[in-house]
């Protein structure tokens, strides 16, 4: 069993909700449970937020591509830009998250460097994976397994 | 999806409520709701979200921001009624042991301060 959907949108918040349906959808159909689904709807929100913010710097500059491929294992998701490369993986983890008797303080003021989108991708998801080149643009490919949930 | 907003009877505690998805369509009235009320010297904030149903980086930056602004002018914002997704969000990243958190928004109403800023 193979399947993959293709939605693009332009790269506004007020698609952010768009994107999330449309995962949401294939994640129901995938099998997944409220909660997981609701988690997948997290990770793209947050990731989308980055493409917005970080790889195109503001809304309306490009457009995001987002598709799903269900298979008997896994569920994966792509998500697609043009803009500048911003890879997750060479954000650190917000320093204060990382320490088990972090301070009110310093939990809240991480908030200034930001980094909670990220902490949530790289826990809600099984794997996560950033790849740029000039053709492709950016991708960040986020996989759930089936029998994980 | 809405934001509301009551103050509590006899106590200086107003009362947020959010009704939908804290997304990038309702924080930005969740954070303007926040600030109208601390702009005007309101820093005790009781903030129900019993009837949200989703809550991304941008809701818990909108809260915290508020949370922060209210303890720095002696006051609190608490939180009521999270469902257990948003539970888990917030434990995720640390919040739960920011917030005080009360389970039942009746329970929080009930505990709120007597008025005693003069």
């Amino acid at each position: 069993m193979v399947d993959e959907r293709v939605l693009t949108v332009p790269g506004s918040y007020k698609e952010i909700r768009r994107i999330c349906e449309f995962v949401a959808a294939g994640a129901a159909q995938a099998g997944f449970d409220e909660t997981t689904i609701f988690h997948l709807e997290l990770c793209c929100d947050e990731a989308s937020t980055n493409i917005i913010e970080h790889a195109y710097g503001e809304e309306g500059v490009g457009n995001i591509v987002i598709r799903y491929r269900l298979s008997d294992d896994d569920f994966t998701i792509v998500m697609q830009d043009n803009g500048q490369a911003f890879d997750p993986g060479a954000v650190p983890p917000p320093p204060a998250i990382a320490k088990n008797e972090a301070s009110a303080e310093e939990l809240t003021s991480q908030l200034r460097i930001g980094g909670l989108g990220l902490h949530f991708i790289r826990n809600l998801m099984d794997e996560v994976h950033f790849t740029s080149d000039r053709r492709q643009g950016n991708q960040l490919i986020m996989i759930k397994k089936l029998n994980a949930s | 999806m809405s934001v509301w907003q009551e103050k509590l009877p006899q106590s200086d505690v107003w009362l947020v409520g959010v009704d939908g998805r804290l997304d990038q369509t309702l924080n930005p009235k969740l954070e303007e709701v926040l600030n109208e009320l601390l702009d005007n010297d309101h820093f005790n904030l009781l903030v129900d979200l019993s009837r949200t149903t989703y809550i991304n980086s941008g809701g818990l930056r909108c809260l915290v921001s508020a949370w922060r602004r209210a303890k720095a002018n002696e006051g609190s914002l608490a939180l009521c009624g999270l469902n257990s997704r948003l539970q888990e969000i917030f434990s995720m990243v640390g919040f739960d042991k920011v917030f005080e958190i009360y389970e039942d928004c009746s329970q929080a109403r009930s505990r709120a301060k007597p008025q005693t800023r003069s």
